[in-house]
């Protein structure tokens, strides 16, 4: 496996631990517990777009692997 | 009118008169028996049995001594909630026995305790040393009510420096296989979603004996069948080993590569990871 699909896969892994942690907030009723998650949810966000600029330049340097 | 008779009418009457009077002193008389309170329900006990035996004579001297047992103290009840001095004489105040870990022999006495009985009501709490006691009162209701020592109460998550999880109380939304629609809407759920998380656990509605959500929206069961093994949900532990990996993923990627700029971009992003992970501990491990 090359780098660029394992960053992806990191990539899509976080996504799907962000969307779950949304999911809990909605469903929290705890006003801290709901402020805790939404902070998460958006410094992991954060990590997502980091590492999606990174992954443009190991498509561009890994051209064959290119595409999701 | 036989003599049987007689009695089978006037017990199966003053059962429903006690009923309705007994409401009428309120629900403080079962909770806590002070002297008071022990006092007036085996007055009342007794009248009503002395009635329905055909004791008490006449009837309607039986009545009136019902009636007064039942709502003086009802009375005296609504004037302890108005009038603290009436309060403290129908319900008796609280004795401190033991204040900075020191047995006030006078309050004892005052309570008529034995040092046996102080002993016997603290080893009731699970203490069996009464230095670890700090402070002790004498409930009006003959309880004892211990304040252990700092350093002999119990560990909390406080004390120690944990971070403890906060959770709401779960509902109850199934019970005896019948879906209880009024919890479901109070979590912001419907019963389609239900049927969808019992699909996921393979359960038929009809086998479910207990069902209940968590402040999550994480479904616990439990079913008619033991036999049949129910998956406990996992999505709260999942995520957090997903967040484990990802954060060691970062890490081993700012070791591999060569580019310095996206070694310091995968190092920040798995301090960022490491940081939630610690915040999302307790909330999502247990």
């Amino acid at each position: 496996m090359t780098i660029g699909s394992q960053v992806k896969q990191t990539i899509a892994s976080l996504k799907g631990a962000k969307s779950t942690l949304e999911q809990f907030a909605a469903m929290e009723k705890n006003e801290e517990a709901v402020k805790i998650i939404n902070r998460n949810a958006a410094s992991i966000g954060k990590v997502i777009l980091d590492m999606e600029k990174q992954l443009g330049e190991l498509e561009f340097a890994e051209p064959q692997y290119k595409g999701f | 009118m036989p003599e049987w008779l007689n009695i089978l009418i006037r017990s199966a009457g003053l059962f429903g008169a006690t009923l309705i009077l007994v409401r009428l002193i309120g629900k403080k008389l079962t909770a806590r028996l002070t002297f008071f309170d022990l006092v007036t329900g085996i007055t009342i006990g007794v009248i009503v049995a002395a009635i329905s035996l055909n004791l008490a004579g006449n009837i309607i001297n039986g009545l009136i001594a019902l009636a007064v047992w039942t709502i003086l103290p009802a009375l005296s009840y609504i004037l302890a909630i108005k009038y603290k001095t009436v309060r403290d004489i129908i319900q008796g105040s609280e004795t401190v026995l033991i204040n900075h870990g020191k047995v006030l022999e006078d309050k004892l006495m005052e309570a008529r305790y034995t040092p046996e009985d102080l002993m016997s009501q603290l080893r009731r709490k699970n203490v069996f040393n009464f230095a670890d006691v700090e402070f002790a009162v004498l409930e009006s209701a003959g309880d004892l009510s211990v304040l252990l020592k700092k350093d002999k109460q119990p560990l909390t998550p406080q004390a120690a420096g944990f971070k403890a999880g906060m959770e709401s109380v779960p509902q109850t939304v199934m019970m005896d296989g019948i879906i209880m629609d009024e919890p479901l809407t109070a979590m912001g759920l419907n019963r389609h979603w239900l049927h969808t998380e019992l699909e996921k656990a393979g359960v038929a509605p009809e086998n479910v004996f207990i069902a209940q959500v968590d402040s999550r929206g994480q479904l616990y069961l439990d079913l008619f069948d033991d036999a049949v093994r129910v998956p406990k949900p996992k999505t709260k532990e999942l995520l957090f080993s997903t967040l484990k990996k990802c954060q060691a993923d970062c890490e081993l990627y700012a070791l591999g590569t060569k580019n310095e700029q996206a070694k310091e971009m995968y190092g920040k992003s798995a301090a960022i990871l490491t940081e939630t992970i610690s915040e999302l501990e307790p909330l999502l491990i247990k």
